[in-house]
């Protein structure tokens, strides 16, 4: 494989970490709870698509789709899990691991254990400066940008937005001015368990949807949120780019279980070094 | 304005630190509550704010119950709170943290920032500056400004003297004396300092032991400043 070609994988790796990333991100930096049920949620994504696609419906209906049904798994899990334990971070720990369990399960049970397929919407390779690259992966790489450039807006463009980020920096005072912390905190588990579905939707026809799939994602994912800074959304993208980049280099030039090593290694001597991530350094 | 009767709260279930307060404040009036450190002072703030539940006893706002109330409806129902520390956004900048005093009150918008200008010209100034880099006598008139901004009827203040130099301490005290009197807001200031408490209050109840032990008019403080040594317990 070219360096070009390498680097493209790279830029799709990181982009769809940084999708399954925002969402984590947020949910944590704003109600403090570590979700051990997102690679599930991003799961139940890939299967609402195959789903929708059993019964005819276009991939491109199903995406959005998918990610408003899983957005209202998530609402129904902070409304009947979660709200009553969000000033228990260790309950939470739990209860999100229970609920992974639970979801994975339940896929389980109703699909099988079996992988399935996902067609891809997209077959033909394009030509990008001399190297042919899949077309599809291309379009991932977009709507990861488009989303995450949406998320960014929302989040430093907006009132809700705003608000969303002093109770992030400040919860107690957030609600002393006003702000109705028990909305804030239901939309933000949905849309993250939405951003994350969102995730398993696109990356449904790259690979097996199986009732595993989203653990590949979900450990990646809190190590990127490590690296960048722990509650900050701008570190996200800077975790995702240190550990989607090393680990698609380090698995092209040796092997992924060296990759893994690697990220690791890599992660703990950022941890050490940067105690609050990599978005730490703008604040020395 | 302001009705607190027998109210019983703490940080912890069974471990009451306000043993039954009573307090009236009337509108527009300023009332300081002095007292040692570890009496409850930041506590009794607290609850009227809403962020820790009274245990018992009762709180009224303007007639209307606000014990069982979460901070979000206090807010709007008009008591603003400038804690102890200022607990500004460091990473915002000026503007977005006077942003954030009408962000939770759909009623109202920005209409008022002139206003907020003329009172505190360095927030004009340095609007687009990080408000983490300014220094502490002007994060507390950030803090003080984000409270005013969002039109409170009662503004509780926490320690607002508080690690600020005497000369500003002076300045923040007569021009929220001012404000209040022009504006007829209602203040409730939570202080150690006297020379912020002769300036900024009508009135001083003290609070030992989680009671209030005695009041006093703070003109009478001030001719007899014995009496505040004998009512802090000092």
């Amino acid at each position: 494989m070219t360096l070009f070609g390498l680097a493209l994988d790279a830029m799709n790796y990181t982009s769809v970490l940084l999708l399954v990333c925002i969402g984590l991100v947020v949910i944590f930096g704003l109600m403090q709870v570590i979700n051990l049920a997102h690679g599930e949620f991003f799961l139940l994504g890939a299967y609402t698509v195959l789903v929708a696609q059993g019964v005819g419906i276009p991939f491109w209906l199903a995406v959005p789709m998918a990610f408003v049904a899983v957005a209202i798994v998530g609402l129904l899990c902070d409304a009947v899990i979660l709200r009553f334990i969000y000033d228990r971070p260790v309950d939470t720990i739990l209860a999100t691991w229970g609920l992974s369990l639970a979801i994975r399960q339940a896929i389980v049970i109703v699909f099988g254990a079996q992988s399935q397929q996902v067609a891809a919407p997209l077959t033909t390779p394009v030509e990008l400066f001399g190297v042919s690259y899949s077309s599809y992966r291309l379009v991932v790489m977009l709507i990861a940008v488009l989303v995450a450039l949406a998320v960014f807006l929302v989040l430093y463009r907006t009132s809700i937005g705003l608000a969303a980020r002093a109770a992030m920096a400040n919860r107690q005072m957030a609600q002393c001015l006003g702000i109705n912390m028990r909305r804030l905190d239901r939309s933000t588990f949905s849309v993250g368990a939405g951003l994350a579905g969102l995730s398993g939707a696109v990356m449904a026809p790259l690979m097996s949807v199986d009732p595993q799939m989203g653990m590949g994602f979900v450990l990646p994912a809190f190590l990127s949120i490590l690296v960048g800074g722990v509650g900050s959304p701008v570190g996200a993208i800077w975790g995702s780019v240190v550990i989607g980049g090393s680990t698609t280099l380090v698995s092209a030039w040796w092997t992924p279980v060296i990759a893994q090593i690697v990220v690791f290694l890599l992660a703990i001597v950022t941890i050490r070094f940067l105690p609050s991530g990599l978005s730490g350094l703008r604040k020395r | 304005m302001l009705e607190i009767k027998g109210l019983r709260s703490g940080y912890a279930r069974g471990a009451d630190i306000l043993k039954g307060i009573d307090l009236n404040v009337t509108a527009g009036e300023r009332v300081a509550i002095m007292g040692r450190n570890g009496m409850g002072k930041t506590l009794l703030a607290k609850t009227i704010m809403g962020l820790v539940k009274p245990s018992a006893g009762d709180i009224r706002l303007e007639g209307a119950p606000i014990g069982a109330m979460p901070a979000h409806k206090i807010s709007n129902l008009g008591v603003a709170y400038v804690p102890q520390g200022r607990e500004i956004f460091g990473d915002f900048t000026i503007l977005e943290n006077l942003r954030m005093g009408v962000i939770g009150k759909p009623k109202l918008g920005l209409e008022g920032l002139e206003k907020i200008y003329d009172w505190f010209p360095i927030l004009r100034e340095r609007q687009s500056q990080r408000a983490g880099t300014m220094s502490g006598g002007q994060m507390q008139q950030l803090a003080i400004a984000r409270a005013l901004i969002g039109r409170p009827k009662l503004l509780l203040l926490d320690e607002p003297s508080e690690g600020i130099q005497p000369n500003i301490v002076h300045e923040i005290a007569e021009k929220l004396s001012a404000i209040s009197a022009t504006e007829g807001l209602t203040v409730i200031v939570i202080e150690q300092n006297f020379e912020m408490v002769e300036i900024l209050a009508e009135r001083v109840a003290f609070l030992e032991n989680g009671l209030i032990t005695g009041e006093s008019p703070t003109s009478r403080l001030v001719a007899e400043p014995e009496l505040i040594t004998q009512n802090m317990g000092l």
